[in-house]
């Protein structure tokens, strides 16, 4: 796992000169069964692999963790579980995040403009 | 980012971070057409359908409510310990928090789950925090006594089906030792609020020796009814938790105290319903009269209740919210379940096999629920033994009329032992709910019926043999046997009607089916009839003969009668088959009914549809479809017999009448067979005359015999 996992970032490093270039659907396509963090909400966080997103921006996501904390006041201990397969409307997101690496992130800021 | 991000960042790699992907999101998104997905190579729209949708009220049950957790409510102060400094309402509430949890266990027992009912309590669920208040303490400690009993009782008895939620208690604070003291301090409670009421009667000049007793509340004129509110209540969770412990000891030893616990419970119950003409003053001075939803006897809704704290304890049902009984309602379910279970302790406990049998019939007629059902299935298969008492070679052999010692060969032979594995398992299906224990008779017969055949040719192969030998003293085993497995032809035929009569009590069959579904009975019925008729006849020969050699004998005569007139019961039933599958195929022969083909599929289809477990088990031998068809093709209305059929039901259920005149249940059932019989014979007199009549079935006499009823036009 971890070999596969580092050669994939490998291939993503040696990629991000040319993903500017790539127009942004292609560049989603890459984040595909990468780690996603996605905060809705009511507060909960859910963390699994980016599995699919449809036009209206509503994702799914697959072997997904749900966090959520035990008390509204911040800060509070965490409680987690389970729940597989998942679908974020986009109307309840408030946060995505992908698992990626520093030149990475570079590229996709750059892209944000 | 909040803190979990950050710590996830921190556990990653150092050239590793969380990049915000929103934008670039959003920015696909716009170029994205309608319709379009990004997705991998593995993606399955079929199975992305499945995806628990978050925010969902009804899928996702993580969804933050009220409160984030236990802790967060009661910190909220949501469930506060004393509920209120004024004792008057504190008393008020704790009879709030009473009424709403009986509610609560009620809906419970009929099929949600106890994290949405009984425990959305805070002070059950949290019972600890209580024991400053020893009335609210004890009653909490009560119910989770309770709930555990039952909820070890029906996983015990496992009567309920495999979706039934009673048994989950997965994630739920169960701890027992400390419950197990809620009935002595529950008694504690009863003994103060005893001396509470009694010196709020006393006269003045008693009064003075009772001053050191504080009074439960304020309001002195108040003081009487609110003692007697709060008293029926606590003894109806003592004498309730007692009439569970008294059922659970084996072999119905403590029936009879629980059948005195009982009438207590039923007592209890009905002071608890008066107190509510007390209670709910407040509501009528309001001009409320909502009676019908509300959940307390007073209406209010109680202090410390919120169903969705444990919502995500519920699976594996998806986070519904469910509706609970109303406290009318859920007194009426105690009632019924009090009634059953009475029923239960009740029962004589003949080690008599047909005495069984028939109880269970109908004990399920009143459609009892989960819970007095898995006590009838406790009490009557314990240990491997009938009520725990009597192995089933014992019963088999009294079926039979024959006599065994307790070291008998035959308790250890295989084909006894499997025999009485199939009867156990037959008598634990009939305990269960109608529709699956309708699938399950299905199935089981296949069984039966194997058995039948693999025991059928080894006694046969075993008699032969023996012959040869002609061991004049040699032991009676093999006859035993071979009586047993002409018994069993029987049992197994009893099974396939029953498979057949619980058809009707769901409404499987619908009227054009009428016709095959009466063959198939008339068929069953003949077999069983004949049968039943032979083992009447050794029964009957083997006490003559007992009886003549020991003058001291004591002939069971109850028993024979009530076989005897099970048998003619069985004969009048075959004659109403038979009428009314030759009135039917001739009504339909005639074109005056539908034909059972629909757009859908042909008759034979549906034949085989309804029949195929029964076929598969070789009930009847022959090809049943061919046979049926050929029997009701020429039918014809004109044809005499059809109404020679209802005559021969009406005559035979007129001499029984007599017989069954100690049983009322029995007694009605024959009654409505016979009418059924009167309405058919005048049906059948006007359509042969008129053929334009417009005939319909109807069960307003019987639950499984038709009516006809004949309408101009």
């Amino acid at each position: 796992m971890e070999q596969e996992e580092a050669e994939r970032s490998t291939t993503v490093v040696t990629s991000t000169s040319e993903d500017s270039s790539l127009d942004p659907i292609s560049r989603v396509r890459k984040l595909l069964f990468r780690q996603m963090l996605v905060g809705i909400k009511d507060g909960r966080f859910f963390l699994g692999n980016f599995h699919c997103i449809d036009k209206q921006g509503n994702i799914l996501l697959q072997d997904t963790v749900e966090y959520r904390s035990i008390r509204r006041s911040s800060p509070s201990p965490t409680e987690q579980r389970c729940l597989g397969m998942i679908l974020i409307p986009s109307s309840c997101r408030t946060s995505c995040h992908v698992d990626c690496s520093i030149e990475e992130q570079l590229s996709l800021i750059q892209l944000k403009e | 980012m909040q803190p979990i991000s950050e710590q996830e960042s921190s556990r990653n790699c150092d050239d590793h971070v969380w990049a915000d992907v929103s934008p670039l999101l959003s920015a696909a998104c716009t170029h994205l057409n309608d319709g379009e997905l990004i997705h991998g190579d593995n993606f399955n729209l079929f199975a992305a359908m499945s995806a628990l949708e978050i925010m969902d009220p009804k899928m996702d049950s993580g969804m933050v409510s009220a409160f984030y957790s236990i802790d967060e409510a009661i910190e909220s102060g949501f469930a506060p310990v004393p509920i209120s400094s004024d004792t008057s309402v504190n008393v008020e509430s704790i009879i709030d928090i009473m009424d709403h949890l009986l509610v609560c266990e009620a809906t419970w027992h009929t099929g949600h789950s106890l994290a949405q009912t009984v425990f959305s309590c805070l002070y059950v669920l949290r019972p600890e925090r209580t024991s400053s208040d020893p009335l609210l303490h004890s009653y909490c400690r009560v119910v989770r006594a309770t709930c555990r009993a039952v909820v070890s009782l029906v996983s015990e008895a496992r009567t309920n089906e495999e979706e039934d939620l009673l048994t989950m208690t997965y994630g739920l604070p169960f701890s027992g030792d400390e419950d197990a003291k809620g009935l002595s301090l529950l008694n504690a409670v009863e003994e103060t609020i005893c001396r509470q009421l009694r010196a709020c009667k006393a006269t003045s000049s008693k009064r003075k020796s009772l001053k050191e007793l504080e009074p439960l509340q304020t309001n002195p004129h108040l003081e009487e009814s609110f003692c007697k509110a709060l008293l029926c209540r606590l003894r109806f969770r003592k004498h309730f938790l007692h009439i569970l412990n008294c059922m659970k000891r084996p072999q119905g030893r403590g029936f009879e105290l629980a059948r005195k616990h009982i009438v207590s419970c039923l007592s209890e119950l009905d002071s608890v319903l008066e107190s509510a003409e007390f209670l709910s003053l407040d509501l009528v001075k309001n001009g409320e009269n909502e009676i019908d939803e509300r959940t307390t006897a007073s209406g209010r809704y109680p202090i410390g209740f919120d169903p969705t704290l444990n919502k995500r304890l519920s699976a594996p049902t998806p986070p519904r919210d469910i509706k609970l009984l109303s406290w009318k309602k859920a007194l009426d379910y105690y009632v019924k379940l009090l009634h059953n279970l009475d029923q239960i302790c009740a029962l004589s406990m003949e080690p008599d096999l047909d005495f069984v049998l028939q109880f269970v019939i109908q004990f399920q007629k009143s459609r009892p629920d989960l819970v007095s059902r898995a006590h009838l299935q406790l009490l009557l298969v314990q240990d491997g033994k009938l009520y725990g008492r009597d192995t089933f070679f014992d019963i088999f052999a009294r079926a039979v009329a024959l006599d065994v010692t307790k070291d008998h060969v035959l308790q250890k032979n295989e084909y006894i032992l499997q025999l009485s594995q199939l009867m156990i398992n037959l008598l634990k299906i009939l305990c269960a709910n109608t529709p699956w224990q309708r699938r399950k008779l299905g199935k089981i017969l296949n069984d039966w019926s194997i058995f039948n055949v693999q025991m059928g040719i080894n006694v046969s192969q075993a008699m032969q043999q023996d012959k040869s030998r002609t061991s004049k003293n040699g032991d009676k085993s093999l006859l035993i046997l071979n009586q047993i497995h002409g018994w069993l032809e029987e049992q197994i035929n009893w099974v396939a009607l029953r498979f057949l009569i619980l058809g009707f009590e769901l409404e499987l069959y619908s009227p054009s089916e009428f016709c095959m579904v009466y063959w198939y009975m008339y068929i069953t019925l003949c077999k069983l009839a004949e049968r039943a008729r032979v083992r009447v006849l050794i029964v009957v020969s083997t006490e003559e003969r007992k009886a003549k050699k020991n003058k001291n004998y004591h002939r069971n005569m109850a028993r024979e009668d009530r076989i005897s007139l099970w048998v003619l019961l069985l004969q009048c039933q075959t004659c109403l088959a038979q009428g009314l599958t030759v009135m039917l195929s001739a009504l339909r022969n005639q074109g005056m009914c539908l034909k059972s083909e629909g757009p859908f599929n042909t008759e034979s289809e549906k034949f085989t549809q309804h029949f195929e477990l029964l076929q598969k088990a070789s009930l009847p031998e022959y090809d049943a479809y061919e046979s049926f068809t050929k029997s009701t093709s020429h039918t014809r209305l004109d044809y005499l017999p059809v109404q020679e059929y209802f005559r021969n039901a009406q005559k035979i259920a007129r001499d029984i009448k007599v017989g069954f005149a100690k049983d009322p249940d029995k007694l009605a059932e024959v009654r409505g067979l016979e009418q059924v019989a009167e309405h058919n014979i005048v049906a059948v007199n006007l359509i042969s005359q008129d053929s334009s009549l417009k005939v319909s079935f109807e069960f307003t006499h019987h639950p499984y015999f038709a009516t006809a009823v004949v309408r101009r036009s």
